[in-house]
């Protein structure tokens, strides 16, 4: 017979080596970078020293940190889309139908093609002469709405300030959108049939079916999808560099802390930004388990 | 017996740590070039093999570090403090890091030698005065175009100024449609300035907000609006302008050799239409498009003049050469140039075989054109070429653009004092 301390040290031993692994390349440099956050530091000779809050200070004053934080909140957008069509489309794929698996495998593709791949065909579709503007010249004239047999369609998706991030949320939109669909199929999935049963005999349609219990029932599921996708788009820096290198106000609030870390070797102030970021994931975690945690 | 034993055991023993000091004393100098494996895998052995061959003392190792990885490795060597021997750096790397003294001056080390580089080479390894590289290899820009497209729009020689270019590309996009020329805009303005004899900075102040300066960016703000340069030129790199070219959707564009042995491949019927031609000097003395690759000391390594040893055999005339010809680039030092190699296309009528002369004989002037030592570089250039950008783009005056930039420069430069 084991008693409860014995059993809890078996846990730990169990936990152990994944632990290790975290604390080693999770925990040590979140704690290090908040070290860094408050020094100034030289790589040179290794040296750190405390600069009484000097990157904080710096980057609260930074014209290009708030626009790039700004960007990086309206990224933010992208979340609840990302979540409706990924729940939407999870309850399509979700039907016992021939040729299912077929389409739960095209969501996915996006989401396990590596990214600079992905970027480089996207630049072909939002390119000035590009898939999207050919398409959107041919629609035009088969609609008839634009005059004259030269008139293209010149959008230029990626390059014009005004639109450029939203080209960009589209893409990330593209590449993250079969990762929480699988996610949702396995919610889905945990759901009894009898209670969708149940509901039929008792006359609700699909709709209501869909917002009275699919949607209840995959509450925890949603739950971590939005987390994970508003730390992602809080985090969007990959497909920022791929499609537009920060360009044509694209800048998000990491691509800060990579330009001030690699591009100006300033490691403290980078911390210090990254450590904005954080805090506002943070927040924003604590809000979503206000709405979508269980109240105890 | 037992005496004899020992001394004889003691004998052996002194021996063979004599053996082992002798065997330590050589200096193991390790040097990081920078993404030239596995294609120039050859070479660099055969490099590295001539080095220790000539030496007692210092022994070579090579390691190649890709392009990617190269600033993050080298950043984490200095600061765990086990750093290679030299470090293959392009000029602008070499200014940031020199800046955050992560690399050591050899000013003097090299002093006995530093003749044998071309003077814009020798230009761009100094910072601040002192020498901080020894210069390697280095590209120019040749300014391609398509001959048929210029026959098309009447043009009937290459153009030889900055303003004659601009000219040319206008033509050509008038007569025939087609885009005339796709300057690369994607790294940034600060090269077209120097380009044209403006500097950006005097007494610590940016002053490139004069009238000379913005004369430049409306030639580039009329060339856009009229469409001879092309709309997405910002999104334009190497990659983009060799396939605009290729597909005949521009007429003119400035690269290295290297990049026409693409349209040499992929696009037979441009690749016979091409003519080549020396990329028209500005004022600023130099053609567009230099860059130098060096070697660098890293802060931290033991044996300095080792390293300079083994980085004075890479950049000799013999060795340069030989790496030069395996990759297509140039060498750094004036005999080297002098090589017949160089100028054995001139009168070839193969395009790169030309290019490869032309380029040859523009080359000692060729400077690599970047602003360095900047307080807050990624934020700094990043507002000069979005305000370009708006300009050229037609969303902002050049003047407006220009002031706003200066406005931010001055801004900074003045915190950090």
């Amino acid at each position: 017979m084991k008693n409860s301390s014995s059993y809890t040290a078996v846990a730990y031993l169990f936990l152990a080596p994944a632990l290790i692994l975290m604390a080693i390349f999770t925990f040590w440099p979140v704690g290090y970078n908040t070290y860094l956050a408050f020094q100034d530091y030289a790589i040179a000779d290794g040296t750190a020293t405390w600069n009484d809050f000097a990157h904080f200070k710096y980057i609260y004053e930074e014209e290009l940190f708030h626009s790039a934080l700004k960007n990086s909140l309206l990224y933010l957008l992208v979340v609840p889309c990302i979540q409706l069509a990924a729940l939407v489309i999870a309850k399509l794929v979700n039907n016992k139908l021939p040729g299912m698996t077929f389409f739960r495998a095209t969501y996915y593709i996006p989401v396990i093609t590596a990214i600079s791949v992905a970027g480089v065909a996207w630049a072909f579709v939002y390119k000035y002469d590009g898939m999207l503007n050919g398409f959107l010249t041919w629609i035009g004239h088969a609609l008839g709405m634009l005059q004259g047999e030269f008139t293209r369609v010149e959008i230029d998706w990626i390059g014009n300030p005004d639109i450029a991030i939203y080209s960009v949320m589209v893409f990330t939109f593209w590449k993250g959108l079969g990762y929480y669909m699988v996610l949702y199929l396995a919610g889905l999935q945990a759901i009894p049939a009898e209670v969708e049963e149940a509901a039929i005999l008792d006359g609700a349609n699909a709709w209501d079916r869909f917002w009275k219990i699919t949607v209840p029932m995959v509450k925890p599921t949603i739950l971590l999808c939005t987390l994970l996708s508003t730390i992602a788009a809080m985090k969007a820096f990959q497909e920022v560099i791929v499609l537009t290198k920060g360009q044509s106000d694209t800048y998000t609030a990491l691509f800060y802390v990579y330009d001030q870390a690699f591009r100006n070797y300033n490691f403290g102030r980078a911390a210090a930004a990254g450590l904005v970021v954080t805090f506002f994931c943070m927040i924003l975690a604590i809000i979503q388990f206000r709405f979508f945690g269980d109240k105890k | 017996m037992n005496f004899k034993r020992s001394v004889l055991a003691g004998a052996v023993l002194f021996a063979a740590s004599m053996v082992t000091a002798q065997a330590a004393e050589k200096v193991k100098v390790e040097y990081w070039s920078n993404s030239l494996s596995p294609k120039f895998d050859a070479v660099m052995k055969d490099l590295t093999a001539k080095f220790n061959a000539s030496q007692t003392q210092v022994e070579a190792v090579w390691v190649d570090v890709g392009w990617d990885a190269f600033q993050a490795r080298v950043v984490t060597a200095v600061a765990s403090g086990k750093v290679p021997g030299l470090v293959n750096l392009p000029k602008p790397w070499m200014d940031d890091f020199a800046q955050k003294k992560m690399i050591v001056p050899i000013t003097k080390e090299a002093a006995s030698f530093k003749n044998v580089y071309t003077k814009g080479a020798l230009a761009d390894v100094t910072y601040n005065g002192q020498q901080y590289g020894l210069p390697w290899y280095q590209v120019t820009g040749v300014l391609f175009y398509n001959k048929d497209l210029f026959a098309k729009a009447g043009i009937k020689e290459a153009p030889k100024s900055f303003d004659q270019l601009l000219a040319a590309a206008k033509q050509v996009k008038e007569k025939t449609g087609v885009t005339g020329f796709a300057p690369k805009l994607q790294d940034g303005f600060s090269g077209w300035f120097l380009y044209d004899g403006l500097p950006l900075l005097k007494d610590n102040k940016a002053v490139f907000n004069s009238p000379a300066h913005v004369k430049l960016l409306e030639k580039f703000a009329a060339a856009y609006k009229d469409g001879s340069i092309p709309k997405d030129v910002f999104k334009m790199g190497f990659e983009e302008q060799i396939a605009a070219y290729n597909a005949g959707k521009i007429a003119m564009f400035a690269e290295g050799a290297h990049a026409l042995k693409r349209t040499q491949t992929d696009s037979k019927k441009i690749y016979e239409a091409t003519g080549v031609a020396g990329f028209p000097q500005g004022a600023g003395k130099t053609p567009f498009g230099g860059f130098l690759f060096l070697w660098s000391v890293p802060k931290g390594f033991k044996d300095v003049d080792a390293a300079v040893k083994l980085g004075q055999f890479l950049t000799n005339d013999e060795s340069q050469l030989a790496f030069a010809k395996a990759s297509s680039t140039f060498p750094s030092t004036n005999k080297a140039l002098d090589d017949a190699y160089f100028q054995a296309g001139a009168k070839s009528a193969d395009p790169v075989q030309q290019a490869t002369a032309v380029a040859a004989t523009h080359i000692k002037a060729s400077r690599t054109l970047t602003i360095s030592g900047l307080p807050d570089e990624a934020a700094m250039n990043k507002k000069l070429n979005d305000e370009v950008e708006a300009a050229v783009t037609g969303r902002k005056s050049a003047k407006e653009a220009l002031d706003a930039a200066v406005a931010m420069w001055n801004e900074k430069l003045a915190a950090k004092k």
